[in-house]
Formats: C-alpha cells, sequence, structure tokens
C-alpha cells in the first residue's frame, strides 16, 4: 500500500465509510467532524509515527493537505 | 440507543452509533426515550485541589439528580472515577483522592440500591497506563479529550469484554487446583507435612497469600475443587497439622485425590457438582497435565501457571478478570458453594433407599411456590442468563425485561428449594403470557441445573398448572426450542401429557394442552404457594 492508500484507508476506517475518494474534505462530509478530525490526525500520528502541531491539524481539512502535510513530515 | 451523561469528550471511546451525549457536565435534560443510560465522568485537570475536590463531590449530587429522574425500568450504567494525573505537590491535603473514594464508595451503594444500577471500575482499564499514556495534552487542550485518543482501540476491546461481563454477570462458577507446587511449594509425599513451602516468610508468603485470596474467591460464590495425584492421607494429614494451611477440606466443594488421570477425574465432578465443564477452570502447575485436560477436555479453560511464586498476585488478578468478576452478587451466589457441597452429600446418601421415592421423601424437600416481585426479578433475570441445559426456549431477559413483562400483565412464577441439607434459594422460574381469558402461552420455563434430579421440575410445573387452572385457565401452549444444551429437556412437554401440534425445521416443537383436569403430585415433596 502506498501512501495515498493507508491514508485513505485510515479515513474510511475513521469516517466509517465503505468508500472513499481523494475528493473527500470536510465540507463534502457529514462525518468528518470536529471530533472525528482529531480522532483521524491521531490515527495517522500513530501509523505514520508523526507529531502533528494543533496548527497543521487545523489546517488538514481534504484528504490532499493531509497527504501533502504528512508527506513533509516523513 | 443509549445516553451518555458525560464531563468530557468520549465519544471516541463509547463511539457513535446508537450514542446520544448529554453537553458537557449537562444534567438538566434526562430524556425517558432511551435503551439505556451511561453516567461516565471524568476528574477533571485542575491544579487547585480544593475546587476539585469540591466539585468532584458535586458529582454525587448530580448524579443522584439523574438517577431519580430516569427511567428506572433501564439500565443505569455508571464508570467510577479514577485519578488520572495525580499533583503531590507539597502540603496537598489528599483531597482530591478522599472526594473521588467518597464518589466511588458511593456509586456502590446506588448499585446495591437500585436494582437498575450498575457500576464499571474504570480503574480497572486506567491502571494499565501511567499518566503520560493515559492523557495526550494536545489533544485534550484542543477537544476536552480528556483519555488520549491512541487509547481508543484498547478501550473498544475492554469496553465490549465489560459489556459481555455485565449482560453474563459471571462467565465461570468452578476453579479446580491442583495442590503439590500450586495451593503450596514443593511436593507432600516427599517433602513431609511441615517440609512444604507455605507460610513465614518469601516464598511460602506468597502461597499464603494465593490461598487466602482463593478462600476469598469462594466466599464471593466461587467453587473450589480439587484434582490432585497424592495419597489422600497425606492431604488429610496437612490440613489438620500444617498451622499455616487456609484453605481446608471443608473449602472445596468436590475433591478427587488419587491417580487417575485429571480430565476424568475433572469430568466427574463436572457431573457430581451438576455444571458444565465450560463454566470450569483448571489451575495446575504441571504443563503436561494442563496440556492433557486442554486436548480432553477443550471445554475447560486452562490458564498458564506462573513459573515465579511471587507472580500469583498477578496471576490471581488476571484469573478474576478473565473468569471470575462481579458486578452484582446476589445473595445465592454467595450461599452457593454451601449448597454444592450439600449437593454432594446428598448424592452420598441416595444410595441408601430402596427406591428413588423413599430418598425423597426422606429429604425433605419443600418448594415454595410465588409469584415474582420487584426482590425476586433480578434473580429471575439472572436465572434467565445463565441457564442452559433445563430451559426449555432459552429466552435471555434482563431485570428490566422481566419487570416489563409482569407491568404488561404476565405471570411469573418462581421456586424457592430447600430441604434437610439446606436452601437452594430461587432456583426455578415459569413465565405464563396471558393469551386471552382461558387462554396462556409458556414463554420460558427453567430451573438450575443444581436442583434436578429430584422431580422437581414436574411438581413445579404442576403446582403451576393447578393454579391456571383454578384461575379460569383452559389452554395452555408452550414451545421447546432446541439448542446445544437443552437435549434434556426436549421430552418434558410430551411427559407432562402435552400434545406436540407442530414441529419446525431446526426441530422446534409447539404443544398444546387442553387444561381440563387437576394435576396430581407426587406426596414426597412438601409445597406451599405463597
Amino acid at each position: 500500500m502506498n501512501l495515498d492508500e493507508r491514508i485513505l484507508e485510515i479515513a474510511r476506517e475513521v469516517f466509517d465509510m465503505t468508500e472513499v475518494s481523494l475528493e473527500l474534505s470536510q465540507r463534502n462530509c457529514d462525518r468528518w467532524d470536529s471530533l472525528r478530525h482529531l480522532t483521524f490526525a491521531s490515527e495517522i500520528e500513530e501509523a505514520f509515527d508523526i507529531e502533528l502541531e494543533p496548527e497543521e491539524i487545523a489546517e488538514m481539512t481534504d484528504m490532499h493537505r493531509v497527504i501533502a502535510m504528512v508527506q513533509s513530515k516523513l | 440507543m443509549t445516553f451518555v451523561f458525560r464531563n468530557h469528550t468520549v465519544e471516541p471511546f463509547l463511539g457513535y452509533d446508537g450514542m446520544t451525549y448529554s453537553g458537557y457536565d449537562d444534567i438538566s435534560e434526562v430524556p425517558q426515550d432511551v435503551d439505556r443510560y451511561i453516567w461516565f465522568y471524568q476528574v477533571p485537570v485542575n491544579a487547585d485541589s480544593t475546587r476539585l475536590s469540591q466539585e468532584i463531590a458535586s458529582y454525587s449530587d448530580k448524579l443522584d439528580y439523574v438517577l431519580s429522574q430516569a427511567d428506572a425500568n433501564k439500565p443505569f450504567i455508571v464508570f467510577s472515577l479514577a485519578v488520572l494525573m495525580p499533583l503531590r505537590i507539597t502540603g496537598d491535603d489528599g483531597s482530591v483522592n478522599e472526594a473521588v473514594a467518597a464518589f466511588n464508595s458511593h456509586i456502590r451503594q446506588l448499585a446495591t440500591a437500585h436494582r437498575q444500577v450498575q457500576w464499571i471500575d474504570f480503574e480497572e482499564f486506567t491502571a494499565r497506563y501511567s499518566c503520560d499514556e493515559l492523557i495526550n495534552w494536545k489533544f485534550y487542550l484542543m477537544s476536552q479529550t480528556l483519555l488520549s485518543p491512541k487509547l481508543a482501540r484498547d478501550f473498544a476491546a475492554w469496553w465490549q469484554h465489560v459489556e459481555v461481563e455485565l449482560s453474563m454477570q459471571r462467565a465461570k462458577k468452578c476453579l479446580v487446583l491442583d495442590l503439590d507446587n500450586t495451593l503450596w511449594g514443593g511436593v507432600l509425599g516427599e517433602d513431609g507435612v511441615d517440609g512444604i513451602t507455605l507460610g513465614g516468610d518469601y516464598p511460602g508468603k506468597a502461597y499464603s497469600w494465593w490461598q487466602q485470596a482463593l478462600l476469598h474467591l469462594s466466599h464471593n460464590g466461587v467453587i473450589l475443587a480439587i484434582c490432585s495425584k497424592n495419597n489422600e492421607s497425606d492431604v488429610d494429614e496437612a490440613w489438620n497439622n500444617n498451622p499455616a494451611m487456609v484453605l481446608k477440606r471443608e473449602h472445596f466443594s468436590a475433591m478427587r485425590i488419587n491417580w487417575n488421570d485429571k480430565a476424568s477425574n475433572i469430568k466427574e465432578m463436572a457431573d457430581e457438582l451438576n455444571i458444565g465443564l465450560d463454566s470450569m477452570v483448571f489451575i495446575d502447575d504441571n504443563p503436561a497435565e494442563r496440556e492433557l485436560v486442554k486436548q480432553l477436555l477443550p471445554q475447560v479453560e486452562v490458564p498458564d501457571f506462573p513459573d515465579k511464586p511471587y507472580q500469583l498476585i498477578p496471576f490471581f488478578k488476571s484469573l478474576v478478570e478473565r473468569y471470575f468478576r462481579i458486578y452484582q452478587v446476589t445473595d445465592e451466589d454467595r450461599a452457593k458453594t454451601q449448597q454444592y457441597r450439600a449437593n454432594a452429600l446428598r448424592r452420598a446418601e441416595q444410595s441408601l433407599f430402596a427406591d428413588l421415592d423413599a430418598y425423597l421423601y426422606s429429604l425433605e424437600i419443600c418448594l415454595d411456590i410465588t409469584e415474582a416481585d420487584e426482590h425476586r426479578v433480578p434473580r429471575i433475570a439472572q436465572m434467565t442468563q445463565k441457564t442452559n441445559q433445563f430451559n426449555l426456549t432459552t429466552r435471555r431477559y434482563t431485570a428490566t425485561d422481566v419487570q416489563q413483562h409482569i407491568d404488561d400483565g404476565w405471570r411469573v412464577f418462581c421456586v424457592n428449594v430447600s430441604d434437610r441439607f439446606g436452601d437452594s434459594g430461587i432456583t426455578g422460574a415459569v413465565f405464563v403470557a396471558p393469551i386471552d381469558d382461558v387462554t396462556v402461552n409458556i414463554d420460558s420455563l427453567l430451573l438450575s441445573c443444581r436442583i434436578l434430579g429430584k422431580g422437581i421440575e414436574d411438581a413445579f410445573v404442576k403446582t403451576v398448572l393447578n393454579l391456571l387452572r383454578l384461575d379460569g385457565i383452559r389452554k395452555v401452549t408452550a414451545a421447546y426450542l432446541p439448542t446445544a444444551k437443552n437435549g434434556q429437556t426436549a421430552q418434558f412437554y410430551d411427559r407432562l401429557g402435552m400434545e406436540c401440534v407442530a414441529v419446525d425445521d431446526d426441530g422446534s416443537k409447539h404443544y398444546v394442552l387442553e387444561l381440563n383436569q387437576v394435576y396430581e403430585i407426587k406426596n414426597c415433596y412438601n409445597i406451599r404457594v405463597l
């Protein structure tokens, strides 16, 4: 699994959806609420063994930004 | 739907599906249209211990208020408080710990006083982690999530286990123990009564602690049994003459001290105690014996035994958590050990009589039959959860369900069985649901396996049918629903003279009885209808 796929898989689990695409964002997904947003961030920290700052977590509002953020940390 | 009262974010732990959450520390609304309530407060993070302890003290009052407003027929689960971040500032008066202890003691009292309340020991979960693991300050300050979201998976696994325990009350009934190098150090046959390691300093101290702990388990209703390869006379001598011995003959409800294979011994004891093999846990230091029992009796739980005596304490803790955790102890539970031992005595007498009736007559069996009231409902619900063998339909009910049925007009009869050896408590129940003025359906019929083998099931059901007839009932319907365990009841209604009118593909049998005769009951029972 490449990085994109791993992040999509985490999103699928956290947001409890059958399918997710790279176009998923906080705006087009009602399950991506503020609480699950933090669970998502926490799961990504665990999966990639990285530390995200609160300001960074706040910016991760769609899949493209999430992927870019994770890449910048690796 | 479950409604959760909380003062922090707990959604990542309890989940979203079927859950509704109160506002933070908001008790202004207590909804009635729910399946159950959960109270999951956590100790807030506050460096000012005086204010913090006052706040914690207020939780008891809030909980009391919520409980007074909540639907008393719905289960109400309360998490105990655990101190997640102990701050020991110089001059601290310990008031926070005291306030937490006071709240936890309060909820235990609530669980005793209110049948719908059950409490969860939250510290059982938090004790596995250090303060830094428990709280992630970043997420706490961003989202009011006190418990680190990284523990969500661990929490889910623990919570699932707790929920099963809550519904089952307890999984296992009997602990079968080896003796040498298990209850004490050393081998009795070689080291002698005074040569075994027990009492005094370590390592004897570890075995003393272990025996004390097992004794406490037996006081809480767990049956202790022995399966050991020894000379029984050596063991008797140790019981009588070793002053450090805590567990003695009278604490064990069944014993096999012989040189037969342990699997056969355990099977015999299961029959003697009238319990299933799947309710037994076998403890032995010898891996070969453990393997034999695992191979031949896969239903028996066989945990590994610790290598070092000092590991007996965590080992005991894990036994309790895995097999014997008790959230609601009933008086019947406490008396159970006594009853199982009395059963074994009864069986010893069985051979002295010419026929079974003469034996039954000599037992002076008393059946007190009564309709369930609120004091008996918890025990009846517990029986529907635990009874597998003599259970015609195996429908599982919570105390709330039973009460609801009674409120809906069902008649739930129960029987308290005693004889000259002791009181078995409430050990049978029949649920009668009205159909019309002259017709009823037997929804459930179950008896504890402790009292089987004495015709009590016959006398109980016939008495109930006679009572129904007196009340104008003329027709009774009933069913037998087969499970892996209730085969012994497949013919029960046939023997009673009911007509089997349909058999389903799965083996379920449906019966009708025209209630036009008074059932005669053997005179070897003393029956009282209260």
